[in-house]
Parts: C-alpha cells; structure tokens; sequence
C-alpha cells in the first residue's frame, strides 16, 4: 500500500480527503445504469453520484466498461450502431436523455479527452481554437488568448508557441496527448472527461497533466479513467472500481485504496489480479 | 511452416527456424523483378503510345522536298512548252510558231512541227501545258488553235513508243482585222468556251473575245458555234496583264498603274464589276506580277518591293445592306526578296510559287506558310506549270532551256497557323477556327483548325461537371456521413454499377430519347431540377422546427424517408407549373403567325440572337454527368469514409454540429482524395466520346451558348477516322487532334497530382 501512496516520482501528491470543496454531490447522477453494444451488455445496474468540483477515477482491468461508462455520459456512445440503454444519467438534476436537451449543447457542457490521440489536420491553433469556432466565435484576439490560456494549462504553450501554425500532426505523440487536454478545455466546459490521458506521456508530462488535473478542479468536475492506481491515488477524490462491466465498489480514494470493502478491489489494487 | 511442424529432425537444430528457405528468397526475388519489368513496361508503353502519335503527326511539320531533276537544252527562242503526263517528252513553241518534241532523257528531237500560215505571221504564243492546248495569235488578229495529242502504241514485244500528234485547227477570227495579236488567252465555261486577244489600236490597248459553243449534234458529232468578236475591258486606260480563269467567269485587269479592274461575265459580254489598287498604301503602286490561284477566287499580288496581297472574293455588306461577292484583301503575305516576276498557281491546291529576288519559293495561299525556297535558274522564267498532281513543275528560262524539279510535299496545306491559329478561308467573310474536313466537291479546301474541337473538348465536361459535381460530392458526403451504413452498403455497389454503364447506352439515351424529350419541355425541366435545392433547404429548416419527440421518431441517418417524397413532390409541381412560367416569362411573337408563343426556344433565339438546337450542352452535360457522378462519387465516397472515425468523434465531442465536422474536419482531411475524384472524373469527361458523338449534332462550333452544340477531340477523331485516308492531312491531323488531346489529360492530371499531393501534406493524418 505504501508504494501505491508514496509513488517514487513525486512525494507532493498525497491522497486527498474527499469532498474538501462545497458544490453538489449528486452533481453527475447515474442511475441503475445499464448498457447494450447490440446483444452484448457492457454495463450493469452502474449508480454512482459524481460531487460537483471532484476528480473521480474509473479503475478495472481492460475490457471492464470504464471507457464505455465514460463516453456515456456526453453521449458519445450514440455514434454507435445498435446501442441501448436502461437507467438514467442526469447532470445538475437534468436527465441527458431528456428529448429537449440538444446533444451538441451537452458535449460542449461535458469535454471530452479521448484514450488515444486525435488531433485534427489543421494547424496547432485551429486545433486549439475549434471548440470556439464551432460556437461561432470570431474574435480573433479572443480565439488566441484562449489558445493560449488552454495551451499553458496543458502545460504545451512553452514547446509550440513558435508554431502554431504548423501542423498538429508534426507534434510528438505526448504533445498531441496534451494538444488535445488543450483543445478539449478551450471552450472551459463544466465537465472534463479523460480517457487514459496520460497513457503515451512520459512522467515529466504525466506530472504536467496530473498538475494540471488539480488546478482544473477547481472548475471542472473531472472523470479519468486510468490503468494506473499510483496515478489514481495521486489525482482522484473520489474512485469507482469496475469489473466485467459491474461497479463493484466506489468510494473515496483514501478509502478504496486504504481500506477496500470488496475483496476484488482489494486484490486488483495490490497487483494480484488479472 | 508446416514442414518444420512435421519434421521432428528440425527441432534438434534450433537454428534451423531462423534460416530462409531459398525459395522464399528467390520468389522474392522473382516477385521483385516482375513487378519491376512491369511498372516499366507501363511507363514505356505509355511513351511508345506517344512516340507512335508523334511519328504520325510529325509529317505534318515538314516543309516541301523539292529536287531539280535535270534540264534539257532547248532552241533558244522557245517562248512557251508544254508536256506530256509523265514529262518524258516536252515540247517548246518558238516564237514563229514552231512546236519542237524533245525526249527528255538524251534531248533528242522527236517532232518538229510548222504551222502552215502563207501571209500571216505568228505574233502571240500561248501554251496550257495541262491541256496540251497551243493559241497562236496571228499577225491579222486571227488566231490559230493547236491540239497535241500523244499517241501511245505497242509494239509486238508489249513495249510502249509514244508518239505526238500536232493537230492545227483552222484559225479564227478573234481580234480586229488588220492588227497583230499581243497576248492570247483561252478558257473554259461551263456553257461556252472564251478566246481572248489582246491588240495595241492607236497605242491604246483593245481586248476582244469570242465565245464559242460546242452543241452535240444528233450523230454524236460536235457543231461549234463561234459567237462575233466582242470588245471587253474597254474601259481600262492601259492594260499591263490580264488574268483570265480557268472558268472564263470572270476577267482581271490589270493597270499600268497599279490599278485592277475585275470584271464578270453577265452572260453577253463581260460587264465591270470592281476596280482597286493593291499595293495603293505602297511607294510604287504598281503591280509587278500577279496569279490566280487554283479555284479561280484569289489573286496572288506581288509588287516591285516583293510585298505579297492575296485578294479574293467572298460575301461582303454593301451600302445598301445587302451582301455581295466581291474582292477583298484576305492576307498580307510575307515580303518576298525582291520584286515578283511571276506567280504560278499548283494544280489541285492552294500553293502557288512566286519567282522574286533570284529565289524561288513554294507558299501556300490560305496559311502564307513558306513549303520551300529555292534558287532561280539563270535565265529569266518565260513560263512555269505544275504537274496536275503537284508531283513535280517545268520551267521555261530565256536562256533556251526547260528545267524540271520534282517535289515531294504530301501536307501541303498544313502548318502550325492551320492548326491553331485564325485563319482567313477563301469565300469566308474573316479569319476564323473552322474545322471541316471534307465536303463534295474537288476545290473544297479542307480545314483543320483544332481550336474549336478544343473549345468543345472542354465545354462537354464543363457542362458535365457543372451537373455532376454538385451532384456527386454533396452524395458522397451524404452517404459516407448521414446515411445509415445498411443503406451504404446497397448504395455504393449500385453507383459501382452505374459507373459500369457503357457510354454509349448513355449517349443513345441522351440523343435518340432525352433529347427529343426534354426539347419541348425545357422550362419545365429547369423548374423541376430547380427547385430541388431550394426544397431540400426547406425541408431542412421543417425538420429542424419540428420538436424533439417529433424528430425522434426517426432514427439518425434516415431521414430521407420522408425527405424523398416532399422532394419528389415539389419536383412534381414544378415539371407540372412548367408551361405557366414559360408563358409568364417567355412568351414571344412567332416570326410566321405574328401571334404570341409562349416558346423558350424561340425566346431564346430572338433575344440572345444565338442557335438552338435540340442537341445540344445541357443535354450532353446532363448525360455526361450520369457518367461522371459514379465515378466522382465513389471516390470521393471512399475518402471521406476513411477519415479516423477517431477525428469525427473528436469533433463531435468539442460540440461540434454533424454538419460543422463533415465540412471543417471531414472534408478537408478527405480533400485530396475527392480532388483525385473530382479529375478522374474530368479526364473521363474529357476523353467520354460516344455520349458527345451521339448527343450532339457534332458541329464544331465555338460558342459558349449552351443550346447550341460541340465538337470534341474525341468525338471527332471517332466520326472521321474511319474515313480519313491513311497518311493524308486529314489523318494526320486526327492523330495531331489524338496528340494533343493526350497532352491535355496529361498536364491536367499532372496539376491533379500536383495539388493532391501539396493538399495531402497539408492534411495527412497520421
Ligand atoms: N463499439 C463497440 N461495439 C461493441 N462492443 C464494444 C464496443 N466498444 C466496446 N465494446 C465492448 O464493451 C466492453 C467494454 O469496453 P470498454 O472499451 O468500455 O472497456 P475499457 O474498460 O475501456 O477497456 P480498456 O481499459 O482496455 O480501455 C468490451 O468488452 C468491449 O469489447
Ligand atoms: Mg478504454
């Protein structure tokens, strides 16, 4: 246990208390959730209720439905053909299925950075900057103080400022990890979800993108699903362990990784399980 | 694999699993080199296509062969020849008449022929080597015709002698009594024959003519009648040459001064029709030789300075607003080196040869083009004739002797000017690009200019692409974006399949059925393809005001259920409103009733002044785009499907529309490959040849209205391939039209490259 609290790369980050900030606790609200690819159910009878202003960890071996859970809720799952649902999502007490809510204003609410790297064919800025554009913003010094302000919350602006015109696609691999943390949080939305955002970085950026997490609390509410307990320990309030699809527990970090009520999730954060 | 699984033995020699096995390597190798030998062979296949077209074409470029062939020495008073078919025995006349046979090869005199006069003497000669016709024109004014014939016969051992005849007619009668010939002329109309002498009365000149017409009587026999002598030009002040055509239709005088007087027959005599002077802009007016050229039209005018005028007749508005023929300067040809001593027209075509400055050069008339130049002989050219088939020309020189050259020129009416520049065809009112490569009769100059073909070879598939491209691209990114893969899936193999579809169903659709179809029904037609884009945004702005639960009841990707038949319906009403608006819009006076139509057609015609036909662009455009859109949307189809899934997603989720990913991130990743699309689709526009050669009337014209219709390269190579004749112009340039048309689909599919390849590193994705 130790080894997971006092990773050897940075003694800073302890395992917070949870709950530290005030906001609402039931802010993101799942419900007897349950899911279809087509006849395969990927998740089940999930209910967990996300505090406004927390970072909450989704752990489970691969292929447990944590990414599944994760494009769930800004709906991402839609693109898919042949999906169902039963149970209820609602974010800030409104259901997001809900027939009036349009999809697009949801995903503009709900930003989303996604387990392998997808930046656009454009220039470094226009890839920052596209969340702005397509709510119509023109303004040009707008669209570059926001670039900016993006780019140095996800700790690239030092290494592309020279270039931002050039492509995005001549960046390293972590560097686009980063320039997609950068674009998904231009458009400052409420909620931040991160699919394995750290999974191509080394540890210096990792430790970047980990800063970056904590000060982005203090706005956002923020999902990260990640393979990594140090790094759940180390950035999570609050942490859902999965497992075949099944929320078997979640908890405070401090409780789920010191003292785990299931004996799955225990053995699955000791390293003892597939 | 499987052998190592089989063999036990191998498992002992653990590096055993790491050797490869020969025949991997040399299969490789083999692969390797086949691919090679291959890739080469297309790339070389490629250039011999080239090599073959530009073999074919290249006679086109090369001037005349001309060779002097010898000359044979003969009396030294000779003023006029003439020559059998083959040129192997000439003849001189002397200046007393006399007609002296020689062989050509050894020189030997074969006949020598006197005319039998008594008093009178010989003061004119005049030879028409073609015909073997001899005037000589008589001291009294008479003049005296010669007919040499050769006789050909066969000896016992099948060899051929032959052997001239000279027949004298009695003489004529032709110019005032009492006063000597100067110049005789003869030539033949289609009714009468014109004998023409030209006499000096009081040092003021006199040109009298009979006419004489041959009427075939009951036995066969021939009676000739011989019109009374009858004054013509008499009011030319002086009269320097005379150029009288080969049809007698009309007669050219030409002045001392430099002025040309043209007269026509009206039947009687010949009444004046126009007089000018050439060179009137010059220092020296004055007109140092002149020639008519094959086709009795245009006149080659050379002047004392060498300046070259070529006039000829064509339809020209007159004062009062009608449109005659009369002459007009056609081209200034190029200075030549000195001044003109003689122009002789070719048998057959337009090219004439001009004697000036010691040289002598071959021109063709219509494109000034110089086929060959050469120098004079010695002596000054007393005459000079072509060969009837242009194979070869004789000339007489005052030294005493006859010169032969032979000429090898099989494209003598071709050159860079005729193929792609304006020119000005004899009887066309101004230079222009014609193509029009054979017509019914013999003088018919055929014209070869490419430009319009090219003009037509690009607007097909500009017409086609304005159809199809929207069309097709618009498809594409409904099908690889909105619509629901299982409909995909049914929509892709069945465009697969129009792509299929032989042109020349499509062509046989368009001409014999659309054509005639959509003709009376064009305002209805625009109505109905009009209106689809409009309703299809109406459509849209519907959906998107119906609520929610509404729209939810129809799943993503398939909302052209509904959106078809409001589409289908709207069209319906418009095909069917088709006629209100041609009468609310289009209504004019018929030009034969005086009652209002309603007929755009002939609005078209009477307000934009330009053709219709019922073949015509938008048909070709139309059906071409049938061809075009398979093609541009299943490639462009392909690209846009390959965009990541992970880049729309990425879009979507920065809350990005449906349409504001398709068009700031789908498209632009996919950009290169719907340009490759969209100029595979141009190049088979460009090439498509049945649908133009079957829905057009084929007509090269140069005109952007698009009611009328076109003529492309391919189409034309199609058409007149078959009948061109191998080796001639007309074939060659076919294949220059074939040369041309691979240069063009090569530079533009070199610029599609060249912009795929800078939009694909602009947008690659990795
Ligand atoms: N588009 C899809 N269609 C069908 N099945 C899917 C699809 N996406 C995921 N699945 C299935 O759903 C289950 C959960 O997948 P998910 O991607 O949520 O796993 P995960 O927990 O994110 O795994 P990892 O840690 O490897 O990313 C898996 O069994 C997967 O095979
Ligand atoms: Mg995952």
């Amino acid at each position: 246990m130790s080894q997971i609290m006092n990773p050897p790369s940075s003694s800073r980050i302890k395992v917070r208390p949870a709950a530290e900030r005030e906001g609402r606790k039931d802010y993101i609200s799942i419900r007897d959730f349950g899911f279809w690819y087509g006849e395969k159910k990927a998740l089940d009878a999930i209910s967990l209720d996300i505090p406004e202003r927390q970072v909450v960890a989704f752990i489970g071996p691969s292929g447990c439905g944590k990414s599944t859970l994760l494009r769930n809720l800004n709906r991402m799952n839609d693109l898919v053909d042949g999906i169902r649902h039963e149970g209820d999502i609602t974010i800030n007490g409104r259901s997001i299925y809900d027939p009036g809510l349009e999809v697009i204003s949801l995903r503009r609410r709900v930003g989303m950075v996604f387990q392998k790297s997808n930046p656009f064919p454009k220039s470094i800025f226009e890839n920052v900057v596209y969340a702005l554009r397509v709510v119509g913003v023109r303004d040009r010094a707008v669209l570059e103080e926001a670039c900016e302000t993006s780019l140095r919350k996800a700790a690239l602006w030092d290494e592309v400022k020279d270039r931002l015109n050039d492509s995005a696609l001549g960046l390293s691999g972590g560097q686009m990890q980063r320039l997609c943390i950068a674009r998904a949080i231009a458009n400052r939305p409420e909620i931040l979800l991160m699919d394995e955002p750290c999974s191509a970085l080394d540890p210096i950026a990792t430790g970047k993108i980990e800063e970056l997490i904590h000060e982005l609390k203090e706005q956002f509410t923020i999902v990260i699903v990640t393979h990594s307990m140090q790094q759940a320990a180390r950035v999570s309030d609050r942490t859902a362990f999965f497992y075949l699809g099944k929320q078997i527990e979640y908890d405070t970090t401090e409780k789920i990784f010191m003292n785990p009520s299931q004996a799955q999730t225990e053995a699955y954060i000791s390293g003892r399980f597939g | 694999m499987e052998t190592s699984d089989k063999k036990p033995s191998l498992a002992a020699a653990p590096e055993a699993r790491f050797t490869v096995s020969p025949m991997t390597l040399a299969t490789d190798r083999w692969m390797g080199r086949l691919i090679r030998f291959g890739g080469v062979g297309v790339v070389l296949a490629v250039f011999g296509m080239l090599a073959f077209l530009i073999f074919q074409v290249f006679p086109l470029f090369t001037g005349a062969k001309v060779e002097p062939v010898g000359s044979l020495s003969v009396p030294a008073g000779a003023v006029a020849f003439g020559e059998d078919e083959y040129g192997d025995l000439p003849y001189v006349v002397l200046a007393d008449g006399k007609v002296i046979f020689q062989r050509a090869k050894d020189g030997s005199k074969v006949l020598e022929w006197a005319p039998a006069l008594a008093a009178r003497r010989v003061t004119a000669v005049r030879s028409y080597p073609r015909s073997g016709l001899v005037f000589l024109g008589l001291s009294d004014g008479a003049v005296q015709e010669l007919r040499v014939v050769y006789r050909s016969t066969f000896d016992a051992a099948g060899k051929r002698t032959v052997e001239p005849v000279v027949t004298a007619l009695e003489p004529l009668q032709v110019g005032k009594p009492g006063l000597p010939c100067v110049e005789v002329w003869n030539a033949k109309g289609a009714q009468a024959r014109l004998i023409l002498v030209r006499q000096e009365e009081a040092g003021r000149p006199l040109l009298t003519a009979v006419r004489l017409t041959e009427r075939k009587g009951l036995g066969g026999k021939a009676k000739v009648t011989v019109s009374a002598p009858f004054v013509v030009a008499a009011d030319a002040a002086s009269v320097d040459k005379v150029l009288l055509p080969s049809t007698a239709e009309s007669l050219i005088v030409i002045g001392k001064s430099g002025e040309v007087r043209t007269y026509a027959d009206d039947g009687a005599t010949f009444s004046f029709l126009q007089a000018f002077t050439p060179f009137k802009e010059s220092g020296d007016p004055a007109v140092a030789s002149a020639g008519m050229i094959f086709g009795n039209v245009s006149v080659v005018f050379v002047s004392r300075t060498g300046e070259q005028q070529v006039w000829s007749m064509y339809p020209q508005l007159q004062p009062d607003g009608k449109s005659l023929r009369r002459w007009g300067k056609i081209h200034d040809g190029e200075a030549l080196a000195g001044a003109g001593e003689g122009v002789y027209a070719a048998e057959g075509n337009k090219c004439y040869l001009a004697v000036a400055g010691g040289k002598l050069q071959i021109r063709n008339m219509t494109t000034g083009s110089l086929r060959w130049e050469g120098d004079a002989p010695s002596g000054s050219i007393r005459q000079l004739a072509f060969a009837g088939n242009y194979d070869r020309f004789t000339a007489l020189s005052a030294d005493g002797k006859l010169h032969r050259w032979s000429i090898v020129d099989h494209h003598p009416e071709s050159s860079w000017g005729a193929f792609f520049g304006k020119i000005w065809y004899e009887g066309a009112t101004g230079p222009a690009y014609t193509w029009q490569s054979s017509a019914g009769s013999d003088e018919f100059e055929a014209k070869y200019s490419l430009v319009p073909l090219f003009y037509g070879t690009v607007k097909g598939p500009f017409y086609a692409l304005l159809f199809a491209l929207p069309i097709a691209l618009t498809a594409a990114i409904y099908v690889s974006q909105f619509l629901r893969p299982e409909y995909r899936q049914v929509v892709k193999p069945v465009m697969e399949i129009m792509a299929s579809l032989p042109s020349v169903v499509l062509g046989f659709l368009a001409g014999l059925w659309l054509a005639p179809l959509v003709d009376p029904r064009l305002i209805s037609l625009f109505c109905a393809v009009g209106i689809l884009a409009p309703a299809a945004l109406f459509a849209g702005f519907l959906w998107s005001v119906l609520p929610q639960p509404v729209r939810r009841q129809v799943k993503p990707g398939m909302e052209f259920l509904w959106l078809l038949p409001f589409l289908a319906l709207c069209a319906f009403f418009a095909w069917k409103s088709g006629p209100a608006v041609e009468a609310a819009f289009f209504t004019v006076k018929d030009s034969a009733s005086g009652l209002p139509i309603a007929d755009f057609r002939e609005w078209w015609r009477q307000t934009t002044g330009a053709t219709y036909d019922s073949r015509n662009s938008l048909v070709v455009g139309f059906v071409m785009g049938f061809a075009v859109i398979p093609i541009v949307f299943t490639i462009a189809e392909d690209a846009l499907s390959n965009v990541p899934n992970s880049l729309v997603s990425g879009s979507l989720a920065l809350g990005a529309s449906r349409w504001q990913t398709v068009w700031s991130v789908v498209v632009p990743t996919a950009i290169s490959g719907i340009v490759s699309g969209v100029m595979i689709g141009f190049g088979r526009a460009i090439g498509e040849t049945m649908i133009v050669v079957m829905a057009t009337g084929n007509t090269a014209v140069m005109e952007s209205n698009p009611f009328s219709g076109m003529r492309t390269l391919s189409a034309n190579i199609a058409v007149e391939l078959p009948e061109a004749a191998s080796g001639h112009t007309h074939y060659r340039a076919l294949f220059l039209g074939a040369c041309c048309l691979f240069l063009l689909t090569f530079v533009i599919n070199t610029l599609a490259e060249v912009l795929r390849q800078r939009l694909r590193e602009r947008y690659k994705v990795v």
